[in-house]
C-alpha cells in the first residue's frame, strides 16, 4: 500500500500544472489544443504553427493592451488530444486549471461536441455546474456545435451556407447539369452531416434532382459496388462528402470506371494538402468552397508565416490565425488584467465579448457572427488545376 | 435490359470483385496462422507490420522513382526486416507459459508501429504506385480490374512459393517440425528458437507483399489500414482454421466475396454484422475451421 | 483542483472496464466484448436519464443488469471456443454492438432541440452531471464511490470460495471439473458480473464526455480493455488500478511534457513493461495460473 501511495504522489506531482503567474511580468496565455497523433496530426501541426506565428506577428507588434494601458506579449501552447474525447476533456481540464484565459481548439468534431457538453451551458446559470472556459474553435466542422453552451464559439465555415450558394453558382454556370448523386463516408459524424443535411437539401433547394447516394466507411479500401451504383445513376453532378483518405479511394476507383460527370464537387474539409499529396491526378478539376485561399497580401502574410514555423495554412488552420486576431481584439475592448486573482473574471469578460460580436475580420473579409456563437465566413470556390488548389470563382468579388 | 438482369450482373460483379479483393485477406490470415501454427501465439502487430513495410517501400519509389514491382519486393522486404524485430520486442524475451503478455506486447507494438508512420508522415495519405490500374478487362457484361487481377495472381504466386518453402526446403520441415512437435523437434537438433525468428521473417515479407497489394489496389496508403485488415484477418485465421494455410486462403476469398455481396444488398452501414454472423455460424457448427484439426498440440 | 477531480473521473471510469475483463480473465477468458457491454450501458443508461427523465443511479443499475445479461447470452456460446477463436469471437461480438449502435436512431424533441441516438451522428447532450449542478468533485467522489465497491466486492470474492473456483477454472478447466465444479455456471457467471460491471464503467461514462458516438466503443476500446488486467496482473483487483493509473495518467498525462515522443513511447514502453514484467506490473505469481490457456488449443 505504500508503494501505492508513492506511485500515487509521484504522478500527482508529475501531473502538477502551473497556477502562480507573476504579477510583475504579466502574459497572456492562449492555450491551443488539437490532435498530434492520428491521422489527423497535419491539422495539429497546422494549428499549432499557425497559432505560433500570429502570437509572434502579435508580440512583434507590442502585444495586446491591458486594463491596466500596459502591453502584455501573447504566450500560446498546445496540447495533443490524440482526437480522443475523454483525452480531449482531460486537456481542457488541465487548461483550465492553469491561468490560460482562453482555449483555442479543437481538430476533431468528436472531440468538440463532449467537450462543449461539459462546458456550462448557459453562461451565469447558477444551476448548471459545467466547466466555465471559453473555448473558440478553428477546426471541427460538424454542423451547429456551438449551440450547446454559450462559452463555446466556432470560427468555421457555414458549409449550409457555403454549398447553396456553390449550386446556385454551377447552375448558372452548366445550365445543362440537372442531377446530382452523393457520395458519403457513412460513418464519420461530419461528413455524414455535410451530405444529408447540407450538400443532398441544399442542392435540392437550388432544383438540382437527387438521384441518391454511395456510401462507405471511414477506412474502407475497396469502392467497386459504391463506383458501380454511381455510374449507373448517371449524374451530372457528383458531390462526394468524405475526408481525403477515401475520397482519393473513390476518385481512384471513379478514374478505373470511367465514370463520366460534368462536375465534381467535394467536402470542405479536403481542399488541403492532403488530398492533393494522395491523389492529385484523379482530383483534377474538383470544386471546394472554402473559407480560405492566398487571395489577398492579408493571406498571403499570413501564410508565409505560418510555413516559416513549419505548417501550412488552409481553410482550418487560417481559421486560427483570425481566431487571434479576433482575440486580441476582445481582449482589448474586455479590459483584462491578466493577473494570478484574474483570471476567472477574464475569461468571463473574454467569453461576453466574444458573444457580443457581431462582425469580426478575417482574412478574406468580414466575417458575421451568430447568437449560437457560430461565424459566417466569407468564402471562394477553389478547384484543382495541375496538382495544386486554384481559385475558381469569388462570389464577394 | 430489365431491372433484375442489371440486379443479377451487379451482384455478380460484386462478388468477384470482392474474391480478387479476399486474397489480400488470405495473404494477412495466412500469417496470422503460420505465427499461430508454430508459436501458439497470435501476434497482434501483424497486419501494422505489413502496412509499415508498405510505408517503408515508399521511400524506393518517392526517392528512386522504382517500378511497381520493384517497390512490391521492398516492401515484403522490409516488413521482413519488421517482422524480425516484432519477434524480438515481443516474443523472444518473454517467458514462453505466459501468453497473454505476448499478446499485450504485440499491441504496444501495433500501436508503435502506427505512430511511428503517422510521424514519418503527418498522416497524410500517401499515393502508392499499381501495376496495370489503367487496365479493365471487358468480359461483356462484366468487367474485371486489372491491378486486382494482378493481385490476385501475385498472391497466389506468393502463396506457391510459401507452400514450396514449408514442404521442399529444410527450412520448412524445420517449421513444421516445431509446429508439430517443439520439443521433439529440439531433440533431432532443430533451434526453436531461429525456427520461430525465420517464421517471422517468412511471414513478415508475405504480410509486406499483402501491405504493397492493399496500398496498390486503392492507389493510397493511410494508417487507417491496420485496424481494419487485423479484424479480417483475424476472421480470415479463425474461419479457416488455425494453423492451416490452405484454410486462411479458402477463408480470405470467401470473405472478401461474402462481404461485398451483403454491401451490395444490405448497404454498407450493416455489411459487417453480416460478416460477424458468418464467423459466428462457423464457430458454432464448425469450430475447427474449414480445414483446421481438432486437436493440435502435445 | 478540477483537473485532478476530472483524471480521478476518468481513471475511475477506466477501471470498472478494466475490472470488468478481470473477473472474465481470472477463468481464463480473454474476452474483446467488454466494449460492446461498456456501449451498451453507456447507450442505455444515457437514454434512461435524457429520454426518460430517470435520477443516474436508477439508471445505471438498469443499463448494468441489461449488460449483464447480454453478457450472460453470450457467455453461453463462448463456452464452445477457447484461446484465439475465444478472442475473436468476442471480438467479433462487440463489433456487432457497435454496429448495432451505429444503426440505431430514436430522437425525441426537448426543448429547441432534437435529443436520443442518431447512429453515425452519436448521442449528444447528456448532460445530467451539470445541470444538476455536481461539482468536478461532486462527480469523482460518486464514480469512486462505485468503483470502490466494485473493487471491495471482487476482492472480497477473490478471497472466498469463488474466487478460488474461478481461478481453478482458469487454471485447469479438467481438474476443475473433476472436483465437480460446473464448468459452464462459472464461465458463464464471469461473463454475467464482468457484463454488469462494464455496463456499470459505460453508464458512468457517457455522463462523465456527455456525448458518445460509435467509434467510441471500437477494437481500440476493447484493446485497452483487456490491457488493463494483463498489464497490471491478474493477482488482485489492484494491479488493474495500477494499470490504468499507468496508462491514463502515466503514459497520457504524465508524459505531455516530452512533447511528440508521447505518442511514440506510448506503444514502447507497453513492450517494455511486458517484457520487463510479463506477469504484470502489481503482484506477478498469479498469471502463472493462465499458462498455456492461451497458447493452447485443447479438444
Amino acid at each position: 500500500m505504500k508503494r501505492l501511495l508513492t506511485i500515487a504522489a509521484a504522478v500527482g506531482v508529475a501531473m502538477s500544472v502551473g497556477t502562480a503567474a507573476d504579477a510583475a511580468d504579466r502574459t497572456v496565455k492562449i492555450a491551443g489544443f488539437g490532435a498530434m497523433s492520428g491521422v489527423v496530426r497535419s491539422f495539429g501541426i497546422n494549428t499549432d504553427a499557425v497559432l505560433r506565428a500570429a502570437a509572434k506577428a502579435i508580440n512583434d507588434a507590442g502585444g495586446v493592451k491591458l486594463a491596466d494601458g500596459s502591453m502584455a506579449p501573447i504566450e500560446v501552447s498546445f496540447d495533443d488530444d490524440r482526437c480522443n474525447a475523454e483525452e480531449g476533456i482531460s486537456v481542457v481540464r488541465r487548461i483550465a486549471s492553469s491561468d490560460a484565459v482562453v482555449g483555442v481548439g479543437p481538430t476533431c468534431s468528436n472531440v468538440a461536441e463532449p467537450l462543449f457538453g461539459i462546458l456550462q451551458a448557459k453562461a451565469g446559470d447558477e444551476g448548471d455546474s459545467g466547466l466555465q472556459f471559453p473555448i473558440f474553435t478553428d477546426t471541427a466542422i460538424k454542423g451547429g456545435l456551438a449551440k450547446i453552451s454559450e462559452w463555446a464559439f466556432r470560427n468555421v465555415p457555414n458549409e449550409s451556407q457555403m454549398y447553396k450558394s456553390l449550386f446556385e453558382w454551377l447552375a448558372t454556370q452548366h445550365p445543362d447539369a440537372k442531377s446530382v448523386y452523393g457520395g458519403v463516408e457513412e460513418d464519420f459524424a461530419h461528413s455524414r452531416f455535410t451530405w444529408y443535411k447540407v450538400m443532398k437539401t441544399r442542392s435540392a433547394d437550388v432544383g438540382y434532382e437527387v438521384k441518391g447516394e454511395s456510401k462507405w466507411l471511414l477506412n474502407d479500401t475497396n469502392f467497386t459496388t459504391q463506383v458501380r451504383e454511381m455510374k449507373r445513376a448517371g449524374a451530372d453532378i457528383i458531390a462526394i462528402s468524405a475526408h481525403p483518405f477515401t475520397t482519393c479511394g473513390v476518385l481512384k476507383e471513379m478514374a478505373r470506371q470511367r465514370v463520366k460527370y460534368k462536375v465534381l464537387v467535394g467536402l470542405t474539409s479536403s481542399s488541403s494538402l492532403e488530398t492533393l499529396n494522395g491523389c492529385a491526378k484523379q482530383a483534377e478539376g474538383i470544386i471546394i468552397p472554402t473559407s480560405f485561399a492566398p487571395v489577398n497580401p492579408d493571406a498571403v502574410a499570413a501564410a508565409d508565416a505560418a510555413a516559416a514555423l513549419g505548417g501550412s495554412a488552409d481553410l482550418h488552420s487560417a481559421a486560427a490565425w483570425e481566431i487571434m486576431m479576433i482575440l486580441k481584439d476582445v481582449i482589448e475592448a474586455a479590459g483584462i488584467q491578466a493577473t494570478a486573482d484574474s483570471v476567472e473574471a477574464d475569461r468571463r469578460a473574454i467569453r461576453d465579448g466574444l458573444a457580443s460580436l457581431k462582425t469580426t475580420k478575417g482574412l478574406l473579409g468580414e466575417i458575421q457572427r451568430t447568437d449560437e456563437g457560430e461565424a459566417v465566413k466569407p468564402y471562394v470556390y477553389v478547384h484543382a488545376a495541375d496538382g495544386s488548389w486554384a481559385v475558381l470563382h469569388d462570389p464577394n468579388a | 435490359m430489365s431491372d433484375f438482369w442489371w440486379q443479377v450482373i451487379d451482384s455478380v460483379q460484386s462478388v468477384l470483385d470482392g474474391m480478387m479483393f479476399g486474397s489480400i485477406y488470405a495473404l494477412i490470415g495466412i500469417g496470422f496462422t503460420l505465427i499461430f501454427g508454430v508459436m501458439h501465439r497470435i501476434n497482434l502487430a501483424y497486419a501494422a507490420a505489413s502496412i509499415g513495410g508498405a510505408y517503408a517501400s515508399l521511400a524506393a519509389f518517392q526517392l528512386l522513382s522504382a517500378p511497381a514491382i520493384v517497390v512490391f519486393l521492398c516492401a515484403a522486404a522490409a516488413s521482413g526486416v519488421i517482422g524480425y524485430l516484432v519477434y524480438i520486442c515481443c516474443f523472444r524475451f518473454i517467458p514462453t507459459e505466459m501468453p497473454l503478455a505476448t499478446l499485450m506486447a504485440s499491441v504496444g507494438m501495433l500501436i508503435l508501429i502506427d505512430e511511428v508512420v503517422v510521424h514519418a508522415t503527418a498522416g497524410m495519405p500517401e499515393p502508392y504506385p499499381a501495376m496495370f490500374d489503367d487496365v479493365m478487362i471487358d468480359l461483356d457484361p462484366f468487367w474485371v480490374r486489372g491491378d486486382l487481377l494482378m493481385i490476385f495472381a501475385l498472391s497466389v504466386i506468393a502463396m506457391l512459393i510459401l507452400l514450396y518453402v514449408l514442404y521442399r526446403t529444410r527450412l520448412g520441415i524445420a517449421t513444421r517440425a516445431v509446429a508439430q512437435q517443439p520439443s521433439a523437434a529440439q531433440l533431432c537438433g532443430i533451434g526453436q528458437e531461429r525456427t520461430n525468428a525465420a517464421t517471422f521473417v517468412i511471414t513478415g515479407a508475405l504480410g509486406g507483399l499483402a501491405g504493397a497489394m492493399v496500398g496498390a489496389s486503392v492507389g493510397i496508403l493511410s494508417p487507417l489500414l491496420a485496424l481494419p485488415l487485423t479484424v479480417k484477418g483475424l476472421i480470415v485465421t479463425v474461419i479457416g482454421g488455425l494453423g492451416s494455410i490452405p484454410g486462411a486462403i479458402v477463408a480470405g476469398i470467401l470473405v472478401g466475396g461474402f462481404e461485398n455481396v451483403f454491401q451490395y444488398f444490405r448497404g454498407v452501414t450493416e455489411r459487417d454484422i453480416y460478416v460477424m454472423l458468418l464467423l459466428f455460424v462457423f464457430l458454432t457448427f464448425r469450430p475447427q475451421g474449414l480445414f483446421g484439426r481438432i486437436s493440435t498440440r502435445d | 483542483m478540477d483537473f485532478y477531480y476530472g483524471m480521478a473521473q476518468l481513471i475511475g471510469v477506466h477501471t470498472l472496464l478494466g475490472l470488468s475483463a478481470y473477473v472474465v480473465l481470472l477463468t481464463g477468458q480473454v474476452s474483446m466484448a467488454q466494449a460492446g457491454f461498456f456501449a451498451i450501458g453507456a447507450y442505455l443508461a444515457g437514454m434512461l436519464t435524457v429520454l426518460a427523465g430517470w435520477h443516474i443511479v436508477p439508471a445505471m443499475l438498469l443499463a448494468a443488469v441489461a449488460s449483464a445479461l447480454v453478457a450472460t447470452v453470450v457467455g453461453f456460446p463462448a463456452l464452445r471456443v477457447k484461446g484465439l477463436m475465444l478472442v475473436v469471437a468476442t471480438l467479433a461480438f462487440g463489433e456487432a454492438v457497435r454496429i448495432f449502435w451505429f444503426n440505431f436512431d430514436y430522437q425525441i424533441a426537448k426543448g429547441n432541440i432534437q435529443v436520443g441516438p442518431l447512429g453515425g451522428e452519436g448521442f449528444k447532450q447528456i448532460r445530467y452531471f451539470p445541470e444538476n449542478g455536481w461539482s468536478t468533485a461532486d462527480v469523482a467522489v460518486f464514480i469512486w464511490a462505485w468503483v470502490i465497491a466494485a473493487m471491495i466486492a471482487l476482492w472480497w470474492m477473490d478471497r472466498s470460495r469463488v474466487g478460488s473456483v474461478l481461478r481453478a477454472v482458469g487454471e485447469d478447466e479438467l481438474a476443475a471439473q473433476s472436483v465437480g465444479i460446473n464448468l459452464t455456471a462459472v464461465k458463464v457467471s464471469a461473463m454475467g458480473i464482468g457484463g454488469f460491471i462494464a455496463g456499470l464503467g459505460g453508464a458512468i461514462y457517457a455522463h462523465y464526455t456527455t456525448h458518445i458516438e460509435h467509434l467510441n466503443f471500437g477494437v481500440v476500446l476493447a484493446t485497452f480493455a483487456i490491457a488493463y488486467p494483463i498489464l497490471g496482473g491478474l493477482s488482485s483487483v489492484i494491479g488493474v488500478l495500477i494499470a490504468v493509473i499507468f496508462i491514463q495518467g502515466f503514459l497520457v498525462e504524465v508524459l505531455r511534457f516530452m512533447g511528440d515522443w508521447r505518442n511514440l513511447l506510448f506503444g514502447a514502453l507497453i513492450v517494455l513493461a511486458m517484457n520487463v514484467r510479463p506477469d504484470g506490473l502489481f503482484d506477478a505469481r498469479a498469471t502463472r495460473t493462465l499458462k498455456r490457456l492461451f497458447g493452447r488449443q485443447d479438444a
